[in-house]
């Protein structure tokens, strides 16, 4: 058997020249040739992101949406999902839900189910196709095609209405506006209740009713992908106590710059008290539409048992620096007592996922209450018999 | 640490290279690279280091014994038994001992006794099985007088763990550096750069463009291999072909680039295999430093073609079957090792018969056979070898798990490149600026890609 085939084709001889000990000046063409090299560099650089997302995502070679939050608009009915927008993974449907196409009409013999939320319920960390309603989907296809007898039901459809940062008022608001043309029959809301901890407690996002004011600039099709993706790597390359050190350093410059007492030490009641009413006032809204409403209580990583990771625990604070990080906790564990009670009060089918996801062998979170695809996977098995019951072929599947 | 990160490329890489460079003796490089070798190893899980440095340790006492007692057998002997020993306990506790503790509960289970025996919770250190085998080259080597054992501990710790090879190969014998590690005091900076940046971005492109492109394809059809319908698992079997090979060989390439950059000439391990016409040759090609280790180091001493017709097959079974083992702790890599045992000894029954076949039928004939085996070499387990199987070769209705229309441009690009063109080896480096456009550009789309999608882990990692 030969080994170094070729090995004696790079002696010395070969590569006489390369060496640099008597470099010549640059020359002006040299000079040149180096600035067409950085320009070849930049240009295919751009070039790969644009094809790469084409090959991966069908993403068009030419788009103006640039980031996630164009995937999103804000128009008369409030703030919702683009219509067939597409960002690297993330790819909307002509009804603005993240998913493969639908109808606004619902297919007959089908059960229409619309998950609303905020990022969790839209997908940021698992593969694409991976996220909960679409794992929720396949579930209850399953549970049809194995267990169900003769429901008449030949089709479950999951439509993932989600966005991320969606509060519990604007999902209300979206629900009222504009999903109530989707005839949905069950809406299944995972909510976010330390967005409660935010500044001010969350409102209804304000309709725009300007015609044209969601268009994008058609010149931002110029804008380099290759931004968006080196922000990202960078973030995987710093070192966590790094990050930690960056994400704390912009809290408390946050921070100092507000009154005394501004911070929340305990859970405050008042933002329990709102979170209560407004995901009472949500229940009432999707009845009111004739849909079952269905709704699962919120969980989080620090849930499962062991000591808190202080990194993650920054990270999250981050997002809510109004709020200490046991303060969030707190709210998030009060939260699921209230959202379990509104269920009961309302004689609503409610999915405590916090156990659930708690006690998983495998690793359910990608951050602090993201999923990964095996978290998603376990949120879709536990949502998929609440599912059924909630719209109405429980029994025929043999679920009671 | 993965070479196709951005923390390899952008901040460990450039800074051992500087400071390498920046030291004037070879000692001092010696230093340097097993420092950094450490870092780089270390960055997966440092308590690994401690493993490798125990062993680094005990081979090169092993080495000093053989400096000491040259006429001494009964001492030399012990110094090549007791360090072959260690090492390959280690590998064996590390690497097999679940496989061995899963296999005797599937006996014991089927003899129908209800002794339950426990998972052991071992995390397989990466790279062991490489670091392992040059260990135990440079033992045998020593025992053989085929190479004098270094007295100098940085030079062997260098050795053994240069980080272009340390995780996953090529197997470089100690023989096959020993010269450039000698001489690494004398080397200029400048020498062979342009020949490690060609080899390490060739590489990148057969990893990052062709390797993990076609993994993007083939790995959701695996994930739902049950539905797969017989023209989908052949496209998922053919992907993954290529994508292993292109895996593993732009491995090999951007592991040999980087011994270039730091004054090392690294042995070649992939020889275009896929354009093999019989078994022997496909294992004159596919995993060179591999093939030859077995042959050397396991073949002939077993007695290789020496003793007649059936000890001949008997020996290729054997090394065959341990070679598959070396790939992976698991039923369907034994598998795999007999398949190619097989093949390798029907080829010395009847390889007349083959030999007189066309160039190209036997080309595309060996190719299908590789193909074939690559089904245990990919199947978790034997219900997904057999479904795939089956699926290929009986008509089966399903899906075919893959855009082809994207997938299918992707594939003939791999297949025109590992069947008809021309190796990394092969391949003109020249410093023109023609050559210079072409590596930038590469560079920049793999740098593109890489950004977009985090850093995939090297098929061969997990051997």
């Amino acid at each position: 058997m030969s080994t170094n085939v070729a090995l004696e084709s790079f002696e010395e001889d070969d590569v006489a020249g390369a060496g640099g000990e008597d470099r010549p000046r640059p020359t002006p063409r040299a000079s040149l040739r180096w600035i067409g090299l950085a320009v070849v560099f930049i240009v295919v650089l751009e070039l790969t992101c644009r094809i790469e997302d084409w090959f991966r995502f069908r993403t068009p070679l030419f788009t103006p949406i640039t980031s996630q939050s164009d995937l999103m608009v804000r128009d008369r009915e409030g703030i919702h999902g683009r219509p067939n927008a597409r960002f690297q993974k993330w790819v909307m449907n002509g009804l603005g839900t993240r998913g493969p196409e639908a109808t606004l009409a619902k297919p007959p013999g089908s059960v229409r189910v619309v998950v609303v939320g905020a990022s969790e319920s839209f997908g940021l960390s698992e593969s694409p196709g991976m996220e909960f309603p679409r794992q929720l989907e396949d579930t209850l296809g399953r549970w049809l095609a194995r267990r169900c007898r003769t429901t008449g039901v030949q089709r479950f459809e999951v439509l993932n209405a989600a966005l991320p940062g969606m509060s519990l008022p604007t999902i209300e608001q979206d629900v009222r506006n504009r999903i109530r043309r989707f005839n949905a029959d069950v809406i299944l809301l995972y909510p976010t209740p330390e967005q409660y901890l935010d500044e001010e407690p969350p409102r209804a996002a304000i309709p725009d009713s300007a015609a044209d004011s969601h268009a994008l600039s058609p010149t931002r099709v110029l804008y380099p992908r290759i931004i968006a993706r080196a922000r990202n790597e960078a973030k995987t390359v710093v070192p966590d106590f790094v990050m930690t050190w960056l994400r704390r350093r912009g809290t408390s410059a946050y921070i100092s710059e507000r009154p005394t007492g501004w911070r929340f030490t305990s859970t405050p009641s008042d933002r329990l008290e709102r979170y209560d009413a407004d995901l009472r006032g949500f229940i009432a809204t999707v009845r009111s539409l004739g849909a079952t409403p269905l709704i699962a209580t919120h969980a989080n990583v620090f849930m499962r048992p062991g000591a808190p990771d202080p990194h993650l625990l920054f990270a999250w604070e981050k997002f809510y620096p109004r709020a200490t990080g046991p303060v969030i906790i707190a709210f998030d564990s009060v939260a699921r007592e209230l959202t379990l009670n509104a269920a009961r009060d309302s004689a609503i089918s409610v999915v405590d996922l916090a156990p659930r996801l708690a006690s998983a062998n495998t690793v359910p979170f990608s951050d602090f209450v993201h999923f990964t695809d095996s978290g998603a996977a376990i949120v879709a098995s536990a949502l998929a018999p609440a599912v059924l019951t909630a719209s109405g072929v429980g029994e025929s599947c043999g679920i009671r | 640490m993965l070479f196709n990160s951005f923390i390899f490329l952008f901040a460990f890489l450039p800074v051992c290279y500087l400071v390498f460079w920046s030291l004037r003796t070879a000692s001092s490089r010696y230093v340097w690279l097993t420092l950094s070798g450490y870092v780089f190893y270390g960055y997966w899980n440092p308590w690994f280091c401690l493993l490798m440095a125990f062993s680094t340790l005990v081979s090169f006492l092993a080495g000093l014994g053989f400096l000491r007692w040259t006429l001494d057998e009964r001492k030399r002997r012990l110094c090549l038994v007791i360090p072959i020993v260690i090492d390959l306990t280690l590998l064996g506790f590390f690497k097999y001992a679940n496989f061995a503790v899963d296999s005797a509960r599937h006996v014991v289970h089927f003899l129908g006794s209800d002794i339950t025996l426990p998972h052991l919770n071992i995390i397989l250190p990466v790279g062991i099985s490489f670091y392992t085998f040059h260990t135990i080259t440079y033992i045998v080597d020593s025992y053989r007088r085929v190479i004098r054992p270094t007295r100098n501990l940085f030079e062997f710790s260098a050795y053994v763990s240069l980080f272009s090879q340390l995780v996953a190969g090529p197997i470089v014998r100690f023989r096959q550096i020993e010269a450039d590690l000698e001489s690494l005091g004398q080397r200029e900076r400048t020498r062979w750069l342009h020949v490690g940046v060609a080899f390490f971005i060739t590489g990148l492109v057969e990893k990052v463009l062709v390797a993990d492109t076609l993994a993007a394809f083939v790995n959701p059809a695996f994930a739902h291999y049950q539905s797969l319908s017989t023209a989908g698992a052949w496209l998922a079997m053919l992907g993954y072909t290529f994508q292993l090979y292109f895996d593993f060989s732009g491995y090999s390439s951007m592991a040999v680039g980087l011994g270039y950059l730091f004054g090392l000439r690294l042995p070649q391990n992939f020889n275009s295999p896929y354009k093999a016409l019989d078994p022997s040759d496909f294992w004159k090609r596919w995993h060179i430093s591999l093939s030859s280790v077995l042959r050397d180091y396991l073949y002939i001493p077993l007695g290789g073609n020496r003793n007649g017709e059936w000890q001949l097959y008997r020996n290729l079974m054997i090394t065959m079957l341990l070679g598959g083992l070396w790939h992976g702790a698991g039923w369907t890599f034994v598998v795999w090792g007999a398949y190619h045992g097989l093949l390798l000894s029907l080829h010395r029954k009847v390889g007349a018969s083959w030999d007189r076949l066309p160039a190209p039928a036997r080309q595309v004939g060996m190719f299908l056979l590789v193909v074939i085996g690559w089904v245990f070499f990919r199947a978790t387990d034997f219900t997904m070898a057999t479904t795939l199987l089956s699926a290929m070769f009986a008509p089966t209705p399903g899906t075919l798990g893959i855009d082809v229309a994207v997938f299918l441009p992707v594939l003939l690009v791999a297949a025109w490149w590992a069947m008809l063109g021309p190796n990394v080896f092969e391949m003109a480096h020249g410093l023109e600026w023609r050559s210079r456009v072409v590596r930038t550009a590469q560079f920049a789309a793999c740098l593109a890609v890489i950004a977009g999608s985090r850093a995939s882990p090297f098929l061969y990692f997990q051997f």
